[in-house]
């Protein structure tokens, strides 16, 4: 493979890509185009989903008389295995073979990671999956003959991260295999060094559905992992791609704080998880420090040699390396001495890791490595980032990110040395930094709104009121919303990050609450149809309140929908506790009722008629969708709003539960006592008090706030 | 011969010329923890070399002192604790900087001699920064079991702190005896060692009152297993005030001995470093102020004398160095016993008022390996205040062992 100066951007043109297109105008593009599939919204107007598993199937791995294998090498290795038996899951029912090639001799990874795989799957069906699964052995440089008689047409290579290697092992299948596909697990090493595609996957691995995509144009086989419900993401043919810059970036900060400051791994741990989300130390454990150790410290010295100083691995990552030294202390040295910190302490640690990560991504911006949002996603997907790196830098600000990265320079002077680019952040006004999450799209009469989020928070929030000002401005009166059929593979609820404030002040979470339904009635009011479209898997809590909202609410058969409030537990805020209820027949809100008491989930088919207007498969639910922008009403009846007070039956025998359910049925009953008008600050109140209670700040919300501010 | 040997070499060097010409402590590089005393605190539950480990990295931390600076570290303790197998390297694992080292161990000693060997560490040129890293434990001290096939009892069971105060197998007698026995061999007067001892504590609190102590003692937090606050060190937990009225009332426990005149046991560490001179001018917060060891003497005197040993080593010390009592800017002691104080100042015609200005164990506790680590940071911070000086350090170790050394201060 050649290195083309297309391929080093990521924004990868869709040769052979089926006609999936896109409606004309937007506010973006969406990144399922990256992928050759077009946007949701050319999904809507086609009536059909971006593209077709079983097709797919047949062009990479041949028509089901003839059908291929997939060569897992590596296959005993943490990502081999994990794949392994991934792929083995989504690929069963086509009829493709995993053939999981490993050196003989090596230990059986797959054996070690089954338990969780039954775990997931159960006993019987985890059984089934290892029936696809054939185990080879060879000595590392020739092929088993045996291999032939299963025509192996894609090979996932996940062999160590030694470039000679790599290369000698792509020679021999495609000496032996000429025309088989070939994609590296690599972390670090570009397309352009390796020769093959690159399908870097993120930890965990059996359960992880991100992959990092490199490849000249978008493929079948990038599709087809779209179509098998995993999430590809095209990234540029730059060394360590998006995520592991990110990644392992943190990973040197923390480590150069420890440094300066003699903290133990453990105390910082706690405190970059409170300023970033993450565990850099914790993560590299979980995932094995001798191999996690080995790959960070790879990444950053390749990226130190091409870059500069700015990756350069500290002296005490490159010690662990060496070691394969855990990070944590072993259970019998659990610490006993306590860090205080002071703000200055704290203002170090801000800047020498916010810093650096500043610094490099403007550099991957500048070299326009990923859509923003995709790398945005990556960091909240796989590198457990509370918000992504592009929603900080836009929350910061430009001045002040560039006043932290003056201030690191400050600190680590060598860092300076290697160049970036401070006037990236000029650009954070654009729909690019201002639309992470939210997009928008519309054809002149209808309009898409699509989530890209699966949590509800701030961001999504202002960048929803911004997709609705921009359609609205546009003229259009028809829209539907709906997630965006990449990062977002389910919509479940809230983020109850933005919950902390409200459990110690009532007023921030009567403003959280009030604004969030305000957003929430803009889909209700501000268009002449709305339809809420649920493509994924699961549409839960904040999510489905939002949904509901719209005049129509349209699931896939299979969805699951749920307001699990009453688990956490919260009171619902986004009008979950009357709106529904006012759409739906006197004689179907016992169903509404036993929801939110409850907390159980309903498929979405079996809601149709009190909750959901029209079920059916995805492409029936986008043509239902479509028919709806174009004929309105007629298309399909519209329930009626209730917009006065009513009485619900059934709450006394909720009432007899604990206090959460005590406080949601009051908020029923007050909510849907007294007009529309008057229901969002009703309901606004009652969740408020709710969270700054006892019972909330005992329950799941409040433990998560100390787990992570304490200490 | 000898004495022409000595007197030679007394005469090659002038007389604060240092022992070990390279070795330096960097001046407020150090730091020590309260000393609570015995079962008083959550000391009482923690590995304390575990616990040291971890302190030492958080006061080089306050000191702005990364533990990567170091290349070795010399542990000191007296009492056993899990894995002390380990040794050095299990403490600097905890510590965060995985450097070679060795454990020192002599009894109260342990504190003085494990800076002596750091010096001379770095003086052999094989180190450039030692950690001097001493602890102990005594609460819930360990029991051992020790087959003894000439005891009748043919296996033999010792509480490591308290079954040894009580019984020097050397003499057979206990410490608090041999308190006794000197102070009846120079004739001490209870009333004069009631009232240095009340001197003693108007002194310590009179410097803990000052914020003096602000400098060097480093209050901690320490976690229970599940990683929350057990409780703070945040002071010599145990001590309180003694009038002179009290300590006249209180019931002779032997010749010039109370309950008051007598330190007690504690748990805590105390730790600082020795550098080459670049090392110690890169890491001092105050790189102008350089201390070197002028000289060392060890001594052991006769069975069940040890409160007289150190005014022996004192001697020794001064004679070797050519130094005078006069040329002291600060003299400070290891003083278990308010005997050692009477007797030295009797001996050296010396003022008991004029030493232990900032404190000393006889009021904040003995918790053995630390001790003489702290009173020397105490001597050293004082002489600094002081605008420099010879610095006398010297105190007294099981088996009737004294040992002394003489820092210099400059700057």
């Amino acid at each position: 493979m050649s290195t083309s100066t297309g391929r080093k951007q990521a924004r990868t043109t869709a040769a052979n890509a089926p006609a999936v297109g896109t409606m004309p105008h937007r506010m973006r593009p969406s990144t399922l185009e990256a992928l050759g599939l077009g946007s949701p919204g050319g999904a809507l107007l086609a009536g059909a989903g971006p593209a077709d598993v079983a097709a797919l199937v047949d062009r990479v791995f041949g028509p089901p008389d003839q059908r291929g294998a997939m060569v897992i090498s590596g296959a005993n290795g943490i990502v081999g295995a994990g794949k392994a038996m991934q792929f083995a899951a989504r690929l069963a029912p086509y009829g493709v073979t995993i053939i999981a090639l490993d050196l003989a001799g090596s230990p059986d990874g797959l054996g070690a990671q089954y338990k969780g795989l039954e775990r997931s799957f159960g006993p019987k069906a985890a059984a089934a999956i290892m029936q696809r699964i054939v185990r080879m052995s060879y000595d590392g440089s020739s092929l088993p003959p045996e291999l032939k008689a299963y025509r192996p047409r894609f090979l996932l290579e996940a062999v160590p991260e030694k470039l000679d290697l790599k290369r000698a092992h792509y020679a021999l299948f495609r000496e032996a295999f000429p025309g088989i596909v070939i994609r590296s697990v690599t972390s670090g090493f570009p397309a352009a060094q390796l020769g093959v595609g690159i399908a870097h996957p993120a930890f965990p691995h059996e359960v992880n559905k991100v992959f990092e995509v490199v490849e000249d144009a978008a493929s079948d086989l990038t599709r087809l992992l779209w179509a098998l419900g995993l999430i590809p993401m095209a990234v540029s043919d730059h060394w360590s791609f998006v995520l592991d810059v990110f990644f392992c970036g943190l990973m040197n900060a923390a480590t150069r704080y420890h440094e300066r400051s003699n903290m133990p791994f453990w105390k910082i741990d706690k405190l970059v998880r409170r300023l970033i989300g993450a565990n850099p130390f914790r993560a590299h454990d979980s995932i094995g420090a001798r191999g996690a150790n080995f790959l960070t410290w790879s990444c950053l010295h390749h990226l130190a040699q091409h870059y500069g100083p700015l990756f350069e691995p500290t002296a005490t990552l490159a010690e662990h390396k060496d070691s394969g030294m855990n990070w944590y202390p072993p259970d019998h040295f659990r610490p006993v001495v306590d860090w205080r910190t002071t703000e200055a302490d704290l203002e170090e640690l801000r800047t020498l890791v916010l810093g650096p990560l500043f610094q490099m991504t403007s550099i991957m911006v500048h070299e326009r490595r990923s859509d923003l949002a995709v790398m945005n996603a990556l960091c909240e997907l796989c590198a457990q980032f509370t918000i992504g790196m592009p929603a900080m830098i836009r929350r910061t600000g430009r001045d002040e990110v560039l006043r932290t990265v003056r201030a690191y320079h400050a600190l680590h002077p060598e860092a300076a040395g290697t160049t970036w680019y401070p006037e990236v952040f000029d650009a954070l006004d654009t729909p690019a930094w201002q639309q992470l999450h939210v997009n928008a799209e519309h054809d002149g009469t209808s309009g898409v709104i699509t989530l890209g989020r699966e949590r509800y928070n701030a961001d999504v929030d202002a960048e929803l009121n911004r997709a609705i000002d921009h359609l609205v401005k546009a003229g259009i009166r028809r829209v539907t919303l709906m997630g965006d059929m990449h990062l977002s593979t389910q919509l479940v609820g809230a983020d109850t990050i933005d919950f902390h404030p409200a459990l110690d002040d009532e007023a921030a979470g009567m403003r959280l609450a009030t604004d969030w339904s305000r957003t929430a009635r803009r889909l209700h009011t501000e268009f002449e149809v709305s339809v809420g479209l649920v493509d994924g898997k699961r549409c839960m809590g904040g999510m489905l309140e939002l949904m509901m909202h719209c005049h129509y609410l349209v699931a896939v058969d299979h969805a699951m929908l749920a307001m699990p409030e009453v688990t956490l537990p919260v009171v619902p805020g986004m009008e979950g506790c009357h709106w529904a209820l006012r759409r739906a027949a006197p004689a179907d809100r016992h169903k509404l009722v036993n929801m939110l008491l409850g907390g159980a989930p309903v498929k979405a088919k079996d809601a149709v008629g009190w909750l959901v207007d029209h079920s059916s498969d995805l492409g029936g639910c986008l043509r239902v969708a479509r028919s709806i922008m174009r004929d309105g009403a007629s298309a399909l009846a519209m329930r009626p709003l209730e917009p006065g007070a009513f009485t619900v039956e059934g709450l006394n025998g909720g009432g007899q539960g604990d206090e959460a359910r005590k406080a949601i049925a009051a908020c029923i009953q007050a909510a849907c006592g007294t007009s529309l008008e008057e229901a969002l600050a009703v309901q606004a109140r009652h969740s408020a008090t709710f969270m700054a209670g006892q019972p909330c700040r005992r329950g799941r919300v409040g433990a998560e706030r100390d787990k992570v501010m304490r200490g | 011969m000898r004495g022409s040997f000595r007197e030679a070499a007394v005469q090659r060097r002038t007389k604060t010329d240092p022992m070990y010409p390279n070795a330096r402590i960097p001046y407020g590089t150090w730091g020590s923890t309260y000393f609570p005393a015995w079962q008083a605190s959550p000391l009482a539950e923690v590995n304390i070399g575990q616990f040291a480990g971890e302190a030492m990295a958080r006061i080089m931390a306050l000191r702005r002192v990364p533990v990567r600076a170091l290349d070795h570290l010399v542990i000191g303790s007296t009492v056993p604790w899990h894995w002390k197998f380990w040794n050095a390297t299990m403490v600097a694992g905890c510590m965060g900087h995985r450097v070679p080292g060795y454990h020192v161990e002599q009894a109260c000693a342990t504190g003085l001699q494990a800076i002596l060997l750091a010096a001379a560490q770095v003086e052999s040129g094989a180190s450039e920064a030692v950690g001097v890293l001493t602890f102990d434990r005594t609460s819930d001290s360990p029991v051992g079991v020790f087959p003894e096939r000439r005891a009748y009892r043919r296996t033999e069971v010792i509480s490591d702190v308290w079954d040894n105060f009580g019984f020097d197998p050397s003499t057979g007698k206990a410490m608090i005896a041999a308190a006794g026995h000197v102070a009846r061999k120079h004739r001490l007067d209870r009333r004069e060692v009631d009232e240095l001892t009340a001197h003693r504590y108007q002194q310590y609190f009179d410097t803990r009152r000052s914020g003096f102590m602000d400098r060097y003692m480093v209050p901690l937090d320490v976690l229970n297993v599940q990683g929350r606050t057990m409780g703070g060190i945040a002071e010599d937990m145990g001590v309180k005030e003694l009038s002179l009225d009290t300590l006249r009332g209180m019931r002779a426990l032997e010749t010039c001995v109370t309950s008051g005149t007598q330190t007690h046991a504690a748990d805590g560490m105390a730790t600082l470093l020795v550098t080459t001179a670049e090392k110690a001018r890169a890491l001092s917060p105050r790189p102008e102020v350089s201390i070197t060891l002028v000289g060392k003497a060890e001594v052991r005197v006769a069975p069940a004398c040890m409160p007289e040993a150190p005014v022996v080593a004192v001697q020794a010390l001064l004679e070797r160095t050519g130094l005078r009592m006069a040329d002291m800017a600060v003299v400070k002691d290891h003083n278990p016993f308010a005997v050692n104080d009477a007797v030295f100042a009797r001996v050296m015609d010396y003022d008991w008022r004029r030493m232990n200005n900032s404190g000393s164990p006889l009021v904040w506790g003995h918790p053995q390996g630390p001790t003489l680590t702290r009173v020397t940071i105490e001597a050293l911070e004082e002489a600094v205040d002081l605008g420099g000086g010879n610095v006398l350090v010297f105190g007294c170790a099981a088996g009737d062992v004294g040992i002394a050394a003489i820092f210099n201060v400059n700057g």
